[in-house]
C-alpha cells in the first residue's frame, strides 16, 4: 500500500512543478494552495508559510500558486493533484467561493484535512454540497469597519465621504464594501460615492481624482486596499489637497512612510505573513488526532496608525 | 503584382487630400461632441483642475498608443505594452533605488533603464515575428507573459517605492496649467508625426503596410523596417514607465495590466486602420482623448460603474461604426 502510495506521489507529482517526491520519511505533507502570486499580499504569505515549514521542520510543504486573481481552473486542478499525490493536509485561499466547494469535497471524503483560510467558502454552497468545512481568517468586515470608524471619529458626524472598492464579485471586496457602510451608518457620515479601482494603484488615482472632481466637499476616504489607497494620495497631492483624509487596508510596507506623515490615516493588518503559517498549524493539529476545527476561527486584526 | 512602385503608392495620405481632411475632422467632431455633452449635463468639467485632470489621465495611454501606432500601421499588433511598461518600470524602480547613488544619478539611470528594457522587448519582438514572419500578435502575446513574468521576477511581486522628491515634483509639475508629462507625450506626437510624414522611413512604414511585397522588391530592407517599428513600440513602453513612476511614486509589477487594449483602442478610434497602411499619430492623439474624456466625464455624471463600462464600448464600437461609413465617403 505504501508503495502504491509513493508511486502515484512519484507519479503526480511530476504535475506540479518544483514538487519533489521525497515523502519518504513520514513527515506529513501539507497542500498549500495559493491566490494570485503576483498579488505582494500573498507573495509574502508564501515566504511566511515556507520560513514557518523551515521553522516547524516536521512536516513538508507544497505551494501552488495562480497566474492571477480569477484562475479558478488552475486552484481545482491542484485541489485534484493534491488528492491523486495523497496529501495528508491542504491548506486552501479560494479564489471562488462556490467554485471550490465540489472539489474541497472530494478532498475531504479521500481522508485530507481540510483547511479554509483567507477567504471564506459560500455558506449556501457548502449546504447545497452537504459538506462543513472550517474557515481560518480575519473578518475583513471588521477590519473595514476599524479603519471607518477612525476615519469618522476624525472628521466627526456629517462628514462627507466616498469609498473606492475592490473588484466587483470578489469575497473580500464585498465584505470591505459592508465594513465601511458599517462605518458610515455607526458615525453619521454622508457617503457621496463608491466605486471600483479593481485594486489598482493607477486606476484608484484616476478614478478619485474624477470622484474628486465631481465632488470637492469631500472630506474622507475609505480605500478597500492599500495599493488603492496610494493613487488616491497621489491624487491629492496633485490636487494639493491636505483636508481630505484617507484610510486604506492590508498595512503594504509602502504605505509605511504615508502613515508616518498623516498622508494616510489608518490601515489594517491582517497579518497576512502569517495567516497561512497559521492555518498550517491548525491543519497539522488536526492531521496529529486533534479535533476537528469548526465554525469559523477568527485571526487577529490590528488598526494601524501613527501612533 | 508589379514592380512598379511610385512614391505616391507607398506614401501615407498628403496632409491636405480631401480625404484626409474629412478623416480626421471626423474625430475631432466626435471629440467635441462629447466635450459638449459632458460640458452641458456636467457642473465640473469644463474647470481648469477637471482639464488638467484629463490630461493626466490620458498621458500614459498615449504614450502608449503613439507607439502602438507605429507597429499597426504596418500592418502589426503590439499585445505586450502594458507588461513591457510594468517590467521597465520594475527595472527602473530597482535602479532608482539603489543605495548609495546621488538624486541626480538614480533619476537619470532609472529612467535610462526603463528605455532600454522597454526597447529591448520591443527589438526582441520585432526580430523573432519579421524574421520568421510570424503573426505578431501571438509573438507579441508571448512577450505579454515574459514581460509580466520578468516584472513580478525581478520585483518578487512587490511595489518598489520611495523614489527621491525631484523624481516626484517631474510628476506632477505643471507648465502654464499643462502638467509636464502631458508636454512630454505631446512632444512624443510631434516626433512620431514628423518621422510617419516627413522622412522616407515614415512613408516606408505606411508603403509596408499597404503592400509590404511591393517595398521588398523596391529594394528596401523590410526586415529592419519592420523591427524598427516593433522597437520604438518598445521604447515608448519604457517612456510610459516613467511617466507611471512619476505620476504614483511607485513601480508596481502588476501595473498595466489591460492597457495594451486601451492604445490599441485609441489608435483605432483615431483612424488607424487595422490592416495597416492608413491613418495618422494625430488620430491616435485624438483618440486617446476620446477614451479620457468618455473615462472622466461618465463619472462626473455619476454613472455607476458597470454602466460606465457598458458605455465606453458601446462608443467604442460606434466610432469604428463612424470610421467606416467616413472612409466609404471619403474615398467616393
Amino acid at each position: 500500500m505504501k508503495f502504491l502510495k509513493m508511486a502515484a506521489i512519484a507519479a503526480t507529482s511530476l504535475t506540479l512543478l518544483g514538487s519533489a517526491a521525497h515523502a519518504a520519511d513520514d513527515k506529513p505533507v501539507v497542500g498549500l494552495v495559493m491566490k494570485s502570486l503576483a498579488n505582494e499580499f500573498f507573495q509574502n504569505m508564501l515566504e511566511g508559510a515556507k520560513a514557518h515549514e523551515a521553522k516547524r521542520g516536521d512536516y513538508e510543504l507544497r505551494a501552488v500558486g495562480m497566474q492571477n486573481e480569477t484562475d479558478i481552473e488552475t486552484q481545482i486542478n491542484a485541489v485534484e493533484n493534491f488528492i491523486t499525490q495523497g496529501v495528508d493536509a491542504i491548506v486552501v485561499a479560494p479564489a471562488d467561493s462556490r467554485a471550490m466547494v465540489p472539489p474541497l469535497k472530494r478532498a475531504k471524503e479521500a481522508g485530507i484535512v481540510v483547511v479554509n483560510f483567507d477567504v471564506a467558502l459560500d455558506t449556501k454552497a457548502k449546504e447545497e454540497n452537504d459538506v462543513e468545512l472550517a474557515f481560518v481568517g480575519p473578518d475583513n468586515r471588521e477590519g473595514a469597519k476599524m479603519a471607518g470608524d477612525a476615519l469618522a471619529k476624525k472628521i466627526g458626524k456629517g462628514g462627507k465621504v466616498v469609498i473606492v472598492e475592490g473588484n466587483p464579485g470578489a469575497d473580500n471586496a464585498q465584505q470591505r464594501k459592508l465594513g465601511f457602510d458599517d462605518a458610515v451608518e455607526a458615525g453619521e457620515l454622508e457617503l457621496l460615492d463608491s466605486r471600483t479601482a479593481h485594486w489598482e494603484t493607477e486606476e484608484a488615482n484616476t478614478v478619485f481624482s474624477n470622484m474628486l472632481t465631481a465632488h470637492p466637499d469631500i472630506e474622507g476616504v475609505m480605500a478597500a486596499n492599500d495599493s488603492m489607497a496610494i493613487g488616491v494620495v497621489k491624487a491629492l497631492e496633485s490636487a494639493g489637497r491636505t483636508d481630505i483624509q484617507v484610510v486604506g487596508f492590508d498595512n503594504v510596507p509602502a504605505v509605511g512612510p504615508m502613515i508616518k506623515d498623516g498622508r494616510l490615516l489608518a490601515t489594517v493588518d491582517q497579518f497576512g505573513q502569517e495567516m497561512a503559517a497559521n492555518a498550517i498549524d491548525m491543519a497539522l493539529e488536526v492531521v496529529r488526532g486533534g479535533p476537528e476545527l469548526e465554525g469559523w476561527v477568527k485571526t487577529p486584526i490590528k488598526l494601524v496608525t501613527a501612533e | 503584382m508589379t514592380t512598379n512602385v511610385t512614391k505616391q503608392d507607398v506614401g501615407p495620405e498628403s496632409g491636405l487630400s480631401m480625404r484626409n481632411v474629412i478623416h480626421k475632422a471626423g474625430i475631432s467632431v466626435a471629440l467635441l461632441g462629447l466635450i459638449i455633452f459632458f460640458s452641458v449635463f456636467t457642473e465640473h468639467f469644463l474647470t481648469p483642475n477637471n482639464i488638467t485632470n484629463i490630461l493626466t489621465q490620458i498621458t500614459i495611454n498615449l504614450v502608449l498608443a503613439v507607439g502602438v501606432t507605429f507597429v499597426i500601421l504596418i500592418g502589426g499588433i503590439d499585445l505586450s505594452v502594458g507588461s513591457v511598461m510594468a517590467f521597465a518600470a520594475v527595472v527602473a524602480g530597482k535602479a532608482m533605488t539603489l543605495p548609495d547613488i546621488g538624486t541626480f544619478e538614480a533619476i537619470a539611470i532609472a529612467a535610462f533603464a526603463a528605455v532600454i528594457a522597454g526597447t529591448i522587448c520591443g527589438f526582441m519582438n520585432g526580430v523573432v515575428s519579421a524574421y520568421w514572419g510570424l503573426p505578431s500578435f501571438i509573438i507579441t502575446l508571448g512577450m505579454l507573459n515574459i514581460a509580466r513574468g520578468a516584472a513580478l521576477h525581478v520585483s518578487n511581486a512587490q511595489t518598489i517605492y520611495s523614489f527621491p522628491a525631484a523624481f516626484n515634483a517631474f510628476g506632477s509639475a505643471m507648465v502654464f496649467g499643462v502638467p509636464l508629462v502631458f508636454v512630454v507625450a505631446l512632444c512624443l506626437v510631434f516626433l512620431a508625426w514628423f518621422v510617419l510624414t516627413k522622412t522616407v522611413f515614415g512613408r516606408l512604414l505606411y508603403g509596408i503596410g499597404n503592400n509590404e511585397e511591393a517595398v521588398r522588391l523596391a529594394g528596401h530592407p523590410v526586415f529592419w523596417y519592420k523591427v524598427a517599428a516593433f522597437t520604438i513600440c518598445g521604447l515608448t513602453a519604457g517612456v510610459a514607465a516613467i511617466v507611471y513612476m512619476a505620476r504614483l511614486n511607485i513601480a508596481s509589477p502588476i501595473a498595466g495590466i489591460g492597457f495594451e487594449l486601451n492604445a490599441i483602442a485609441a489608435v483605432i478610434i483615431g483612424g488607424t486602420s487595422l490592416s495597416g497602411g492608413r491613418g495618422s499619430v494625430i488620430g491616435t492623439l485624438l483618440g486617446a482623448f476620446i477614451i479620457g474624456v468618455l473615462a472622466n466625464g461618465l463619472i462626473l455624471l455619476g454613472l455607476n460603474d458597470f454602466m460606465r463600462q457598458m458605455i465606453t464600448g458601446v462608443v467604442i464600437i460606434i466610432a469604428v461604426i463612424l470610421d467606416y461609413y467616413r472612409a466609404k465617403y471619403a474615398a467616393k
